[in-house]
């Protein structure tokens, strides 16, 4: 397969994992701030299943990432700031989904305060790759 | 000790399954680059080729070139630009490489820059495509 064609996978698939992750933080924050409500439960546990399904959506966009540099793991330039932050994103992306996949829907809450926490920093770091993303898209673009 | 061993032992499952997840999609990355970086590196134009595949150089059959330019026209002329003088791709007047780079950087793209052309065009796409290429004179 030539490269335009795991550009097109990547740009299909990328916006899921994005949207679910930063879904997943604003519902287990939510279920945070509303501890005492009758549906704080269910929004932990949407949390808990927007974040798995997250994580599982991002192997995708791993891989046709990888197709489409031809397994360059850093390059430069505009892409190397890319994977600068897509990697920790996707690092810590896994390892939140894999402590609430064994964590269950409802940790107790200061573990989930830390969770919390970390789920910040990897939609801060989802985002900055999403605006790398976009800074390379625009490069290949007329002005 | 037992009051720790209940609320230690989920705390410590939950975090060697982060720290699994992370190495496992972490690693499996690095891997799958692995191979396709080495793949790409036996594909490259460094290495030689055994079987020339491509027509060798020659006086090119006016039909040949004809065909190459309509080759061109579909393929290469969007980064190329329709007369051949370059736009997001180079100017490919006058190339002063081997007909076998022109061969192989049209079958195999160039890392970053060029798309591969192998499953497109054939052997016979090719040589019409290096043979309208070849009649580009440099001004």
């Amino acid at each position: 397969m030539d490269t335009p064609f795991w550009a097109k996978v990547h740009g299909a698939v990328v916006h899921f994992p994005v949207a679910l992750s930063l879904c997943s933080a604003a519902l287990d924050a939510a279920g945070f701030a509303l501890a005492s409500r009758p549906a704080a439960p269910e929004l932990h546990r949407g949390g808990r299943l927007a974040m798995i399904a997250g994580t599982l959506g991002a192997m995708p966009v791993v891989v046709s990432g990888l197709m489409m540099t031809r397994g360059e793991l850093l390059g430069h330039g505009l892409l190397r700031w890319h994977h600068l932050f897509a990697w920790p994103a996707c690092g810590l992306l896994a390892a939140l989904a894999g402590w609430r996949t064994v964590a269950g829907p409802c940790p107790p809450r200061r573990a989930l305060g830390a969770y919390l926490a970390c789920a910040l920093v990897a939609a801060g770091l989802v985002a900055a790759a999403g605006y790398w993303g976009g800074e390379l898209m625009l490069a290949g673009a007329p002005p | 000790m037992k009051r720790w061993r209940e609320a230690g032992a989920p705390a410590l499952a939950g975090l060697a399954a982060a720290g699994l997840a992370a190495a496992v999609v972490l690693g499996g990355a690095a891997g799958l680059a692995a191979a396709l970086r080495a793949r790409a590196a036996r594909a490259s134009q460094q290495e030689p080729e055994a079987p020339p595949w491509w027509t060798p150089a020659g006086p090119a059959p006016p039909a040949r070139v004809a065909r190459g330019r309509t080759l061109f026209l579909h393929s290469c002329a969007h980064c190329h630009g329709l007369d051949a003088r370059g736009d997001e791709g180079p100017d490919l007047h006058g190339l002063e490489v081997s007909d076998r780079y022109i061969a192989n950087t049209i079958r195999r793209g160039i890392k970053g820059e060029m798309p591969s052309f192998a499953r497109k065009h054939g052997p016979a796409d090719v040589s019409a495509l290096l043979a309208y290429v070849r009649s580009l004179r440099a001004d």
